[in-house]
C-alpha cells in the first residue's frame, strides 16, 4: 500500500531513481543538487540499492559514465544542476543523439554569470535543444511522479531519447512536502525491467556506436530522432494515463487551471505553476474570469495540447524563469506565440531570476498588466526595481 | 491556511525545526504543511530565517511567506543585534513564540511590534538541561504547540522520528518540558 513520507525534492528524486532499480550511478555533487548524490551513495552503501556507484571528477565524465552504463543494458542514473548540466552540454547530445534513453533529474538553477546558487530555468533552457525531452515539476509529488513515468516515456521502443526531469532548486529540492510514496511491487508493475532496444554495449557481440558517421546518412538519423520527439507526445499520454489508472494521480503534458471560460490565461513552468492556481483561485473570488496553464513538457513542445487548453482566450501572458537575452521574447513565449493564432494577444514576461520570489504579488501583477489596453511587443520585466541601470556604486581605488 | 516564519542564528536548528513541524502536521495529524527554505550565504552565528505553510488541503502556493500568524524567533537578540524585523508584514493577530527567560524581553517585542499574544519559554537553558548543547529548535517547537498549530504529542512523535531513538527521545523530552514551562504573556 502507498504510504505518505515527508520529502524534500531531491529525496524525491532519490526515491523514485530507487524504485527505478538504477544500477549504475555516476553523480558530481552540486548545489542545490548535492543532496541527491549524497543519498544515492549513502543508499549503495547501506545496501539498501544495488547498484555501482562511480565517483566522478566531474559532470563531463558524469554523463559519459551514464551513457557508457545504459549502454550495457541497465538503467543509469545521474543529476545535476546549473553549471554542471552546461559542461555535460557536449555528452547531452551524445546521449540523445545514440538514443540512450536515461533519465536525469536537473535542479534549476542559474547559469552563471552573476554567480548565483538560486533558482530559475536558463541552465535546462539552454540545452533545450540538445535531443533531450524535458519536463517541469510543480511540486515535490510531481517529481516523484514525472520521474516514474519519465523512464517509461524515455525508453519506449517509439521514443528511445533521454529525459530532464527539471525541478525547481530549493523552492523543490529543498522544500519538504507531503508526498504519497508507492511500494517496490507496485512500481515493478508499473515499469518493468530495462531492456534496450537500440545499440548495446556487450563483448560477446562486439559493436561500434558513435563513430565517424557519413553526410550521406546523418540527415535521415535527425530525422529518426524528430520521429521520436513526434511520438512523445503520444507516448506521454499513454504513459500519464497509465500512471493515473495504477496511482489515481492525474498528468497531462499541458494542464489547465480553471482555464475554459477564462477571459485572460497565465501560462508557467515549474514551481511557480501551484502559486499561480492560488492567484487564480484568489481573483476568481474577486470575480476576474482569469485561469492558469502550465506547461509539464517543454520538449517535445506540446503546441496542440497548449492551443487545446488555451481554447478562445484571447489574453494570454507567458511568464518565464529565463531572460531568454536577445530573443523577441523568452523561450516559453517564442513556443507559445507560434502555437496560437495571430489574433490572441500573448505577452512575455520574465520574472524569478536566480531565487527572485515569485509571489502571489508578482502574479497579480502579471495579470493587471495582461489587462492594460495597450499591448507591448516588447517583454516585460515584472519583477526588475525600478532603477536598474544604477543599481550600487562602486568606489574605484587607482 | 496558516503561515509561519522562523527567525533565528545558523546553528540553531532553525531549518530543521521548520521541516520537524511540517512532519509533525503532515504525518502525526493528517493535515499538509510545506517548507520553504531559504537558503544563503549562512555560516555559524548568521541571522537565518525559514517559512512553512499548514492547511487542511494540500497547499498550491510556493513562495516565502510574507504575511506570517505565527512568528517564532529562536535567539532573542536578533532584533538589536542584526537589525532583524520579526513584526515584517504581521497583523493584529499575529503571534509570537519568543525563546527568551523573560518576561521583560517578551513584553518588550510586545511593545515594539504589537504582538498581542505572546509565548516565552528560556528555551536554551531547557535545551542545556535535557539535550546537554543550547541547540534550542527542539524545545522551540514544544512552546509551538500552544499556539494549537500542532498538538505538544505530535511534535514529540515527530522528534522521535527525525533524529533516532536516542537523540529523538532527548529532544522529545526538551519539547515536552518547554512545553510545560511555557509562559503566555
Amino acid at each position: 500500500m502507498s504510504h505518505y513520507k515527508m520529502l524534500d525534492g531531491n529525496a524525491a528524486a532519490v526515491e523514485a531513481m530507487k524504485m527505478a532499480r538504477v544500477k549504475v550511478i555516476s553523480a558530481y555533487p552540486i548545489t542545490p543538487q548535492s543532496s541527491i548524490s549524497e543519498k544515492l551513495s549513502d543508499l549503495v552503501d547501506a545496501g539498501e540499492l544495488d547498484a555501482k556507484y562511480i565517483r566522478v571528477e566531474s559532470e563531463h565524465t558524469a554523463m559519459s559514465c551514464a551513457v557508457g552504463a545504459q549502454l550495457t543494458g541497465v538503467r543509469a542514473a545521474t543529476a545535476t544542476s546549473s553549471v554542471g548540466l552546461a559542461l555535460m552540454h557536449e555528452i547531452l547530445n551524445v546521449a540523445s543523439g545514440c538514443r540512450v534513453p536515461i533519465v536525469m533529474p536537473v535542479v534549476n538553477r542559474s547559469l552563471a554569470s552573476p554567480w548565483s546558487l538560486w533558482c530559475d530555468h536558463q541552465d535546462s533552457m539552454a540545452e533545450r535543444d540538445s535531443g533531450w525531452l524535458q519536463f517541469y515539476c510543480e511540486n515535490v509529488q510531481d517529481v516523484f511522479d514525472t520521474l516514474l513515468c519519465a523512464y517509461r516515456i524515455a525508453e519506449d521502443r517509439r521514443v528511445q531519447t533521454p529525459v530532464m526531469v527539471c525541478l525547481d532548486g530549493f523552492f523543490l529540492s529543498h522544500s519538504m512536502q507531503k508526498v504519497l510514496l508507492p511500494e517496490q511491487d507496485e512500481v515493478d508493475g508499473f515499469l518493468e525491467e530495462y531492456i534496450p532496444k537500440n545499440a548495446y554495449l556487450n563483448p560477446a557481440d562486439p559493436m561500434v556506436i558513435n563513430d565517424l558517421t557519413p553526410t550521406d546518412e546523418i540527415t535521415e538519423m535527425k530525422f529518426q530522432q524528430a520521429v521520436g520527439f513526434a511520438q512523445a507526445k503520444v507516448v506521454a499520454g499513454e504513459v500519464f494515463a497509465d500512471f493515473e489508472k495504477e496511482f489515481g494521480r492525474h498528468k497531462g503534458v499541458v494542464e489547465g487551471y480553471r482555464a475554459e471560460d477564462a477571459d485572460a490565461i497565465i501560462i508557467t513552468q515549474g514551481s511557480m505553476s501551484g502559486t499561480a492556481k492560488y492567484v487564480v483561485d484568489k481573483l476568481r473570488e474577486g470575480g476576474q474570469k482569469v485561469g492558469a496553464v502550465k506547461i509539464v513538457m517543454f520538449r517535445p513542445f506540446p503546441h496542440e495540447a497548449l492551443r487545446q487548453a488555451c481554447g478562445s482566450v484571447k489574453k494570454i501572458a507567458v511568464l518565464d524563469r529565463t531572460a531568454g537575452l536577445g530573443a523577441q521574447g523568452t523561450p516559453l513565449w517564442l513556443e507559445t506565440k507560434a502555437a496560437l493564432d495571430g489574433d490572441v494577444d500573448v505577452r512575455s514576461y520574465v520574472g524569478g531570476l536566480a531565487g527572485r520570489d515569485i509571489s502571489p504579488m508578482t502574479i497579480q501583477k502579471v495579470f493587471e498588466d495582461l489587462h492594460q489596453e495597450a499591448p507591448c511587443d516588447e517583454v516585460n520585466w515584472i519583477d526588475c526595481k525600478d532603477d536598474p541601470m544604477h543599481l550600487r556604486e562602486v568606489p574605484l581605488h587607482v | 491556511m496558516k503561515q509561519l516564519k522562523f527567525y533565528g542564528l545558523g546553528g540553531q536548528g532553525v531549518v530543521t525545526a521548520a521541516k520537524i513541524l511540517s512532519v509533525a502536521v503532515s504525518i502525526h495529524e493528517g493535515r499538509y504543511a510545506i517548507t520553504v527554505p531559504a537558503y544563503g550565504h549562512e555560516r555559524r552565528g548568521a541571522p537565518v530565517y525559514t517559512d512553512v505553510m499548514v492547511d487542511q488541503k494540500p497547499i498550491q502556493v510556493n513562495c516565502f511567506v510574507y504575511e506570517p500568524d505565527i512568528v517564532v524567533v529562536l535567539d532573542e537578540f536578533i532584533v538589536e543585534k542584526h537589525g532583524i524585523d520579526v513584526g515584517r508584514g504581521k497583523d493584529e493577530d499575529t503571534v509570537l513564540v519568543l525563546n527568551t527567560a523573560s518576561g521583560e524581553t517578551a513584553q518588550r517585542y510586545a511593545d515594539q511590534f504589537g504582538f498581542q499574544t505572546v509565548y516565552y519559554v528560556d528555551a536554551t537553558q531547557v535545551a542545556l538541561d535535557t539535550i546537554g548543547k543550547g541547540i534550542p529548535n527542539g524545545s522551540m517547537l514544544g512552546a509551538l504547540a500552544h499556539t494549537g498549530i500542532a498538538s505538544i504529542g505530535s511534535v514529540e512523535s515527530a522528534l522521535e522520528e527525525f533524529f533516532g531513538k536516542k537523540a529523538g527521545e532527548k529532544n522529545a523530552r526538551a519539547a515536552r518540558t518547554a512545553y510545560d514551562n511555557t509562559k503566555k504573556l
